[in-house]
């Protein structure tokens, strides 16, 4: 009998073992970033997949949105056809990490630009800006940060939202939420006095949904949003913004927001609020 | 339009989209699990071994897959390897290690309580009529643990089909990832979207799970009997 | 009983067991003659049940030799398993399998262990439970049974095996009294047909009726080896009289 556990236990950490050793190959020569991308064919980007109008899988199963458009581009560019992407999909926590283990090339998920972040990854020059909106009842409105001391504001967990009132507004009680989904239903139900997300998200929100106003358009800082590489990835990052000037020439952007953006957002916004052309916030 | 929410199930490809989703869920758990049972029975059988480096080797697996969260156990393998030793394992190749270890480990221990708990005396009168242990445990041991670790394992194999949804985490669009998607494209035309797409997951779910219960009450039934 | 023959099927030389600094059996000797029913007694925790196990292999031993039909057997430890389907074993403790019918139980040794025909065991075990009065409860399972009808049923499954040789430790001591009776009956009948049996057991009269030869042990060691009249009725040692007054006591007050 020991004989034949032993054997198993052997197995066992023989199995366990080559998972480990598997491992242990060599590093990946080091070559140009952009050869490696062209000899593969296929430039990975990582978007999400539930972000409209950024990023999203639409009833057909096809990736969409203002990210998803600029990606396209980028492949047809870089390897002369818009189909020769590989869109890898990515939850907002893991960004950073498809990056660093390499699964993608680009990270063009509604990446705003932070310090903390740029210590991790390596920012190209922005394509969109974004503020803060702040969106409650018609019956309430909200149009000064000062009358929410007291009351209760409902932001989603780890969004710039949550982070400019934890750090300007420690008085104002935060509602948390994980999803855009239950936060907006809060909102519906009254557990809050407003709610305080991305401005682009809000208008949009608050054009479907009669009965509530966007009271505060802009508020924070402006935020950037910009593709992202693997740290020290300069070559890739180099292009990036070279590309970038170009298609601000053509107002790429513009054509980008006419495409994807306005369909949700209608005339609430403008243009110009958005979206950045040639990789400068003007 | 407006509460017509049941109309997101069958826009586009949607129904299709969400049952490959769960295509996706089930074939990670289906062979995670198959995974578990062989590797977790053979894990319960070293577990019970009296060797006291082989109970701390066996204890500290056990441990550590309990008390390190599975979403760590998937960032390790998808991109921490990938960081320390440039190995590339696809998301769902990952998900199926994570979710096996986590079976192996759990099941093993099932195992070896099944197995402990079984008399001492059942042991004896196998080696007794002259059979070899492996023979023990091929008609005496295995069977009769077996039959008393079914609810548990049972147990373990809906918690591992439920918790597949953190695979989305590295990257993987499981059932409820699609039912995520396909919300949150209707949710500024269609807020009652999210219940019909709930609704249909758990339709999903139980015509999946429904049989699995239904099997294992029937097993336990029978063996009542005996 | 008569079929004794001066062939010796077991030899016990010089046996030692130990668990960890603990001596329980110390310096053990015994022949069992081929058709011969030796009946071990002693106190309870002289070691006679570890005796019985040390015989085929389910308890390791510290020294000595143990012989069957002359061949030394407790050498190889990887050959105990082929030994044991010589050496035919009851226990106290119900010890039929509970996932398995009666019929399964009885022809799992033979058929896995031996690798005989099945239908060939199948007619064997027919026949024993026959003679044991079960056949009727062949498809039965253990927990339909009675602990009577346990007992015997493990009597069969051990004797399918064919063994050479019976081991029976205290195959009673846990039955209901109304059943203790036709488990020694079928005990009796074997022993009547020549079976070699070793038992353990505190049921006096039984072992005074059944036994060729009684063999006491106290504290690990052999104390005395008689006729089973001798032992009852004269007893040599001081150790024998005692044991044998508390079962008298237990007689006198049943009057």
């Amino acid at each position: 009998m020991k004989k034949f556990l032993k054997t198993v236990s052997l197995i066992l950490t023989l199995l366990f073992s080559l998972g480990v050793l598997a491992g242990c190959g060599s590093e990946p020569a080091k070559k140009s970033a952009i050869d490696q991308i062209k000899e593969r064919g296929k430039l990975r980007v990582a978007v999400f997949s539930d972000k409209p109008p950024f990023g999203f899988v639409d009833a057909n199963g096809k990736n969409q949105g203002y990210d998803v458009y600029l990606a396209k581009r980028l492949a047809k560019d870089l390897l002369g056809d818009e189909n020769k992407v590989e869109f890898v999909l990515v939850e907002a926590a893991s960004r950073i990490e498809v990056l660093e283990a390499d699964k993608v090339d680009i990270t063009l998920a509604n990446f705003t630009v932070t310090p903390e972040r740029k210590e991790k990854v390596d920012f190209a020059n922005p394509y969109m800006k974004v503020a803060l909106g702040i969106v409650s009842p018609e019956g309430a409105p909200i149009t000064s940060v000062d009358q929410l001391k007291g009351k209760k504001l409902i932001v989603n967990k780890g969004t710039t939202a949550e982070t400019y009132f934890t750090k300007n507004y420690p008085d104002v009680e935060l509602l948390k939420y994980d999803q855009n989904t239950e936060a907006f239903q809060a909102l519906k139900d009254g557990r809050g006095a407003a709610l305080a997300h991305d401005n682009t998200l809000v208008f949009a929100w608050s054009r479907e949904n009669k009965g509530y106003v966007t009271g505060i358009t802009k508020l924070g800082e402006l935020d950037a949003i910009a593709p992202a590489v693997k740290k020290g990835n300069t070559e890739l990052r180099d292009w990036i913004n070279t590309e970038l000037t170009k298609l601000g020439e053509e107002k790429f952007f513009h054509k980008d927001f006419e495409e994807t953006l306005k369909p949700a957002y209608g005339d609430s916004v403008n243009p110009e609020d958005v979206v950045v052309e040639g990789g400068a916030i003007k | 339009m407006q509460d017509l929410g049941i109309n997101v199930i069958f826009e586009g490809s949607n129904l299709l989209r969400l049952l490959i989703g769960l295509w996706v869920t089930m074939r990670i758990a289906i062979v995670a699990i198959a995974i578990s049972v062989v590797f977790g029975i053979a894990f319960g059988i070293v577990m019970t071994v009296k060797n006291t480096f082989v109970q701390i080797v066996a204890r500290l697996y056990l441990e550590a897959v309990r008390i390190i969260p599975i979403l760590v156990w998937l960032f390790l393998f998808y991109f921490g390897l990938t960081k320390v030793l440039h190995i590339h394992l696809g998301a769902e190749v990952v998900s199926v290690i994570v979710f096996s270890l986590w079976g192996i480990a759990e099941m093993g221990d099932i195992v070896r309580g099944a197995i402990t708990s079984l008399p001492a005396h059942q042991r004896a009168s196998g080696r007794a009529l002259g059979l070899t242990d492996l023979q023990i445990y091929r008609y005496i041991i295995i069977p009769q643990a077996v039959r008393r670790l079914i609810p548990a394992a049972i147990n373990l194999a809906t918690r591992m089909i439920k918790t597949t949804s953190l695979v989305v985490l590295i990257g993987v669009v499981e059932v409820l990832k699609v039912g995520q998607q396909i919300i949150e494209v209707s949710i500024l035309k269609t807020p009652s979207a999210s219940f019909w797409v709930y609704a249909c997951i758990f339709a999903l779910y139980f015509i999946i799970c429904y049989p699995i219960s239904l099997w294992s009450k029937k097993l336990e039934l029978k063996w009542q009997n005996q | 009983m008569s079929q004794k023959t001066q062939e010796k099927l077991l030899e016990i030389m010089n046996l030692k067991k130990q668990y960890d600094d603990v001596e329980t059996l110390k310096d053990i000797s015994l022949d069992v003659h081929k058709g011969e029913v030796v009946v071990v007694l002693g106190p309870s925790g002289c070691g006679k049940s570890t005796l019985l196990r040390c015989l085929n292999g389910l308890e390791e031993i510290q020294g000595g030799q143990i012989k069957l039909n002359g061949e030394v057997i407790n050498a190889d430890k990887t050959k105990w398993h082929l030994i044991r389907q010589k050496i035919g074993m009851v226990f106290q403790s119900y010890d039929l399998f509970p996932h398995m019918s009666i019929i399964e139980n009885i022809l799992l040794g033979p058929t896995k262990a031996q690798g005989r025909d099945k239908t060939e065991v199948l007619a064997q075990a027919e026949k024993l439970l026959t003679r044991v009065g079960l056949l009727d409860k062949k498809d039965a399972y253990p927990r339909q049974l009675s602990g009577g009808q346990k007992q015997r049923v493990a009597i069969v499954r051990a004797l399918c095996m064919n063994p050479e040789i019976m081991l029976f430790d205290e195959v009673t001591a846990s039955l209901d009294p109304e059943m203790v009776r036709e488990v020694l009956d079928v005990m009796l009948e074997l022993a009547k047909q020549g079976m070699t049996m070793v038992i353990v057991t505190h049921e006096m009269a039984f072992a005074k009726a059944v036994a060729d030869r009684i063999v006491f042990i106290d504290e690990g060691q052999i104390a005395e080896i008689a006729k089973p009249q001798d032992f009852f009725n004269a007893p040599t040692t001081e150790r024998a009289k005692r044991f044998l007054n508390i079962f008298k006591f237990n007689e006198e007050s049943e009057r």
